[in-house]
């Protein structure tokens, strides 16, 4: 005889046993699928990786072509849209976490740059197409870098926000309760404080152009030779890989892999640095 | 020095060397008074203790006495607070002479992200130039004030967030101390640490009321009755009673007080 208490536990490890198993092959067959593109990735890749894929610039196809330009191209993009937005998104999300929390103004802010972190890449490359490469008529380093910006910004932005908005209350008030006035009190106590957190922040919105292409389609475009002028479009992997891998060309869609390879190598090695920072930032608030 | 000014209010008790003056003292979050009409003195070198219950309004008279409640938009206060004589509420009073007269602890140890050294020195810097060796002595005599010296002494340049919790405290303690002020105020300072960094803490607020006019709110009226000289309860933002600790925890003459001290709310 099994009591009324006795048959619901019954029930209640049925249940139980049911959502561990669907969550447990879910969470499997996402693993798998992760796992499956990172070693079609390396396989694939890996047979073209060699020096001379980071001596010479792409080639026609038949010669012997690496992508040189394309990777010193994509650093030079990547980090100068870094560079531009990084040092504006410190300053917004400064002012919204010291200068704007708790107003209906910094909630409105915080509202629109949470629309802008989420809009379609190609949505913000359309954008600067319109602004900038129309009345320029000329594709540009310069107009790709700007796109890229916009996608780092909001990023920026609300990483430093939020780190900002990590330190405690206190701390504020203790510095500030030492007679130092807010500005030295936010530059020199609460940016340390919250210093790995916001490089997190830097370091994600990295990650996050160093693969796009959308952006890049209208504003930048892409360059078979080296180019360092910032009025002309430069070389970079995105749309290198875009061009060479729907190429019927084999060794070009050899390099469309070895450049897959690196971006995943590259935006691995970033988020494993992001997260060990993130990991520090908590430590030094416990 | 002027002698104190005691209004004609049987909630006022005239202390001997009135350091700190508050008069007719309210306080307003947005439209919420959250103090109403308090008036008492703290006497120099002297301890005195906030008690009552929670939201009575303690913290928020303390946070009144360095001004520190004026970072947030909306709140306000009115009346006078009187340092050595001067209304430190007026608006030519200004905040950088405020606060190198008036230092805060918070209950929570807030050690800033920089090493022990820096942590003793940033405030030091903020309001004197001094030499390398000027300043070691000043961190060196903070330290000692606050008792840690012989605990941090081998590692100033390390960080301060290596300390434990007491020691952190006593560092926020030293980076009060190193400013040199005259009063300093402690908002619940040992809630957030162990019975043992506690009794700590406790010796050295004996120490430090040699120098320094000190304010303690504490939720530990056990520490009150051990540490302090002259306790004032609060009750819905009002001062109930204030008076010689002794008498506030023996013979208090309010009902209310009485309720409180024997644990009977709050």
């Amino acid at each position: 005889m099994s009591t009324v208490a006795e048959r619901l536990y019954l029930r209640r490890r049925i249940t139980n046993g049911i959502a561990l198993v669907l969550s447990g092959a879910a969470a499997v067959f996402g693993l798998i699928m992760l796992g499956w593109i990172l070693w079609t990735t390396i396989s694939k890749g890996a047979s073209a990786l060699g020096p001379q894929l980071f001596t010479t610039a792409t080639a026609p196809p038949g010669e012997p072509g690496g992508l040189a330009n394309a990777i010193v191209g994509t650093l030079t993009i990547c980090l100068s849209a870094v560079a531009w937005a990084t040092p504006l998104g410190i300053l917004a999300g400064t002012y919204l976490a010291e200068y704007a929390n708790y107003t209906k103004r910094g909630e409105l802010i915080r509202f629109v740059n949470d629309i802008l972190l989420s809009a379609p890449s190609i949505v913000l490359g359309l954008f600067i197409y319109t602004l900038i490469v129309r009345p320029m008529e000329q594709f540009s380093m310069f107009a790709g870098v700007l796109a890229l910006g916009f996608i780092v910004l909001p990023v920026v932005v609300r990483t430093t926000d939020e780190m900002l908005r990590m330190v405690p209350t206190q701390m504020r008030e203790a510095a500030l309760s030492l007679g130092v006035p807010q500005w030295k009190v936010t530059t020199q106590v609460l940016y340390r404080a919250a210093l790995s957190g916001i490089t997190t922040g830097v370091l994600l919105g990295l990650a996050r152009i160093s693969g796009e292409t959308a952006p890049l389609i209208f504003t930048n475009t892409n360059n078979q030779y080296w180019n360092f002028s910032p009025l002309q479009p430069m070389s970079n992997l995105p749309m290198t890989i875009y061009e060479y891998a729907k190429s019927p060309f084999e060794d070009w869609q050899q390099l469309a892999w070895a450049g897959a390879l690196l971006i995943t190598a590259f935006v691995l090695l970033v988020s494993v640095v992001a997260r060990l920072l993130l990991l520090k930032n908590k430590q030094s608030h416990d | 020095m002027t002698e104190p000014v005691i209004p004609k209010t049987e909630k006022v008790v005239a202390a001997a060397g009135a350091k700190l003056s508050a008069r007719n003292l309210s306080f307003y979050y947005q439209q919420a008074r959250a103090i109403d009409n308090v008036s008492f003195d703290v006497a120099e070198r002297k301890i005195t203790a906030l008690i009552g219950p929670s939201g009575c309004g303690k913290s928020t008279l303390l946070r009144i006495f360095n001004r520190i409640y004026s970072v947030y938009p909306g709140q306000r206060a009115e009346g006078e607070v009187m340092l050595d004589g001067e209304n430190i509420l007026a608006p030519g009073y200004s905040l950088n002479r405020l606060r190198s007269k008036v230092g805060m602890v918070f209950q929570k140890p807030v050690p800033f992200p920089m090493s022990i050294f820096d942590n003793i020195s940033y405030g030091i810097g903020h309001y004197e130039k001094l030499g390398r060796a000027e300043m070691t002595d000043r961190v060196e005599q903070a330290l000692r004030q606050a008792a840690l010296w012989d605990e941090v002494k081998d590692k100033l340049k390390h960080s301060a967030l290596g300390l434990s919790g007491g020691q952190q405290q006593r560092l926020c303690i030293a980076r009060a101390v190193a400013l040199k002020p005259e009063v300093i105020l402690f908002d619940e300072p040992t809630s957030a640490l162990d019975p043992i960094a506690t009794g700590k803490i406790e010796q050295l607020f004996a120490e430090l009321k040699q120098q320094f006019t000190i304010l303690i709110v504490t939720h530990n009226m056990q520490q009150a009755a051990r540490c302090s000289d002259y306790t004032a309860f609060m009750y819905l933002g009002e001062l109930v009673e204030f008076g010689e600790t002794e008498t506030i925890f023996t013979k208090p003459t309010k009902q209310q007080t009485e309720d409180y001290i024997t644990g009977r709310f709050g």
